[in-house]
């Protein structure tokens, strides 16, 4: 029955995904501003469901955005999100945990060391959870408001460094979580 | 978990949703395709009666949206800098009147016929077996069971984290949300199987079979 | 209703779990106890086919639960040890209705049976409560009502008050006895299961006893005491 087991991890990682958005941003030391851990959750969807399931799990969350549900950080949701102008970071989710998940296939062996294993995973949610979401995000974001794709980036530029952080927290949280509750990835 | 629909008998609210979806869309093709200040004026004011015609509460609308047109304003900055008023104006306006109309519908609809209409429109891909519309309603069922028991751990776990003054340390606050959730999914899935889920497709032909009284 | 078990053996991860077991369970009453890693949980599993054997077969009212899980699981409930995995819909009344849309049980008569099966329990103020607002008593005793109103044959147990304090013990201790249905209860708890038919002793995946409770319990306890 490992399908029904599918589609109850899809699902609760969705839940993690809308639970870690409903916790208050973590201010940590060394960081002027409290980082929101809700792309974590998208981060570590890929990272730890594997691919397939890890987009699904995103695509549901998306799905609750769409009917309408206050799901996303900050109790937002419906469709006015997915049709605005920053409707392409949501929507980026999906390909983005399917990249990550797709390379921590590719890339990690978990007998490796920690430091290759952390790195491996963290180059994974660079490329998945940043990349793939922002070239989702900023054509969707140049067409809305009519800008060009550069001036379009330029004005996300803000995010990236908050999102860097992300990418190191969820390399080593997904490590963990690998180890203690080891699971294949699909 | 409280949606954020709201109930009512307008005649927004009377329409079906595939309908609203399908004018939205309409709608939204339509904004981008004119440049008119003035039309896109017009359609922003249609728009935002529309939403009030819902009768919204006047804090929910603003929280709902504040931070969209917080990104609008930001927007706005820009092109009018880097492209003069004119242009900026018409951005404003039409990205006002798609956020204003995409609001008025999701706050007319019910979650159950927005996501009735979703699996409608994704039929198709039922059809050739991507898709599942049980999986889907049993899978958005789930999320919004384990969200807030998810979330009352997230608390017990920061609570035990704080008195072991590992303050903010998000590590240490997420694993053991994900091992604990993530080792759960064997259990439920075996309880989801136990109640005979999958449920037998009505077509299949077979009595209706109710279930059988205990012997005595 | 007869349960059969042929030279079931199981192994999991490469360990045996089970081995070799032969038994017939028609009792009203059975316990099943055991030290932990006893093998006693999977046995309960293998009874409604959550678990299939790797040899021998397990027969339900003649049913293979290899071939014929579905029709197995209609006749044969499951309650947990955690009810929190178990109440899976986010309101009390829609996971009541859960199992028997499942087995196709027209729309029109699921309300009523969901009103009788929380009344029996004596819980009908629950039905419209958010699952996770329940106490861990009122979430076992929604659990069981959830089982029972697909009105199965017979149910098992699966340490069923282990998590529970006192008082809800009792209330799932009293709702067992008062079941018209067979149970099958695999429990720590060796207090639960005195006027029961039959107890049955695990351990290292063999049954090492099978007796009344007086005798069960009294080797149990000079065994494992």
């Amino acid at each position: 029955m490992s399908s029904t087991r599918d589609i109850v991890l899809v699902a609760l990682f969705a839940a993690i995904i809308v639970a870690l958005g409903l916790v208050p941003p973590l201010a940590l030391g060394f960081v002027p501003v409290p980082i929101t851990l809700q792309t974590l959750g998208v981060m570590l969807a890929g990272a730890i469901l594997g691919p397939v399931r890890g987009a699904l799990a995103c695509l549901l969350v998306v799905l609750l955005v769409v009917i309408g549900l206050p799901v996303l950080a900050g109790g937002r949701g419906g469709l006015g999100v997915v049709a605005g102008p920053t409707g392409g970071f949501l929507l980026g989710w999906v390909p983005g945990a399917f990249v990550t998940g797709w390379l921590v296939t590719r890339l990690t062996r978990a007998k490796a060391g920690t430091a290759r294993h952390v790195a491996a995973l963290f180059a994974a949610c660079v490329i998945g959870g940043i990349l793939v979401v922002y070239a989702v995000g900023i054509p969707w974001l140049a067409a809305a408001a009519g800008f060009g794709l550069q001036r379009a980036a330029l004005g996300t530029l803000t995010f990236v460094p908050g999102d860097l952080i992300k990418a190191v927290i969820a390399a080593i949280v997904a490590r963990s979580v690998q180890r203690a509750y080891p699971m294949d990835l699909r | 978990m409280l949606s954020l629909y709201l109930p009512g008998d307008t005649l927004l609210h009377r329409q079906p949703a595939g309908r609203k979806l399908a004018l939205l869309i309409a709608a939204g093709i339509g904004l981008f395709l004119v440049k008119s200040p003035i039309i896109l004026a017009a359609a922003a004011v249609a728009a935002a009666a529309l939403l009030l015609s819902v009768r919204p509460p006047p804090a929910q609308i603003r929280r709902q949206l504040f931070g969209p047109f917080l990104v609008l304003a930001a927007i706005f900055i820009a092109a009018a800098l880097l492209d003069g008023l004119r242009p900026a104006c018409i951005v404003l306006l039409r990205l006002a009147a798609l956020i204003l109309l995409a609001s008025a519908v999701t706050l007319s609809t019910r979650t159950s016929e927005m996501l009735e209409a979703c699996e409608k429109a994704l039929h198709p891909l039922e059809r050739i077996g991507l898709l599942n519309a049980a999986r889907v309603s049993l899978a958005v069922s789930l999320v919004l069971r384990f969200v807030p028991e998810i979330f009352r751990h997230y608390h017990e776990i920061r609570e035990a984290q704080a008195a072991r003054g590992l303050h903010g340390n998000p590590v240490a606050l997420v694993v053991p949300l994900l091992v604990r959730t993530l080792r759960a999914a064997d259990d439920i899935a075996a309880a989801i199987d136990a109640r005979c889920y999958p449920p037998t497709p009505p077509a299949s032909g077979r009595p209706q079979h109710i279930g059988k009284t205990p012997s005595a | 209703m007869l349960i059969r078990l042929e030279e079931v053996s199981v192994a999991l991860g490469g360990k045996s779990v089970l081995e070799q077991l032969n038994a017939e369970l028609s009792e009203k009453r059975i316990a099943i106890v055991g030290p932990n890693g006893s093998g006693k949980s999977t046995l309960a599993r293998l009874l409604n086919g959550l678990v299939l054997p790797d040899r021998g077969r397990v027969l339900v009212d003649e049913l293979d639960t290899r071939k014929s899980a579905r029709d197995v699981r209609r006749r044969v409930g499951f309650v947990f040890q955690n009810p929190d995995n178990q109440i899976v819909f986010p309101i009390v009344a829609e996971d009541m209705a859960f199992g028997l849309k499942n087995v196709g049980i027209p729309k029109a008569e699921i309300p009523g049976r969901v009103a009788e099966a929380l009344h029996q329990f004596g819980i009908s103020d629950l039905a419209d409560r958010p699952s996770h607002a329940l106490s861990g008593g009122e979430k076992q005793l929604v659990a069981l009502a959830s089982v029972m109103v697909m009105q199965p044959e017979i149910v098992v147990f699966d340490e069923p008050t282990t998590l529970l304090d006192l008082r809800n013990r009792n209330r799932i201790r009293d709702a067992i006895a008062a079941m018209p249905q067979s149970a099958i209860v695999v429990t720590h708890d060796l207090d639960l299961v005195g006027d029961f038919a039959r107890v049955l002793v695990i351990d290292g995946g063999r049954i090492a006893a099978d007796d009344a409770p007086d005798a069960a319990l009294r080797w149990y306890r000079e065994h494992f005491a």
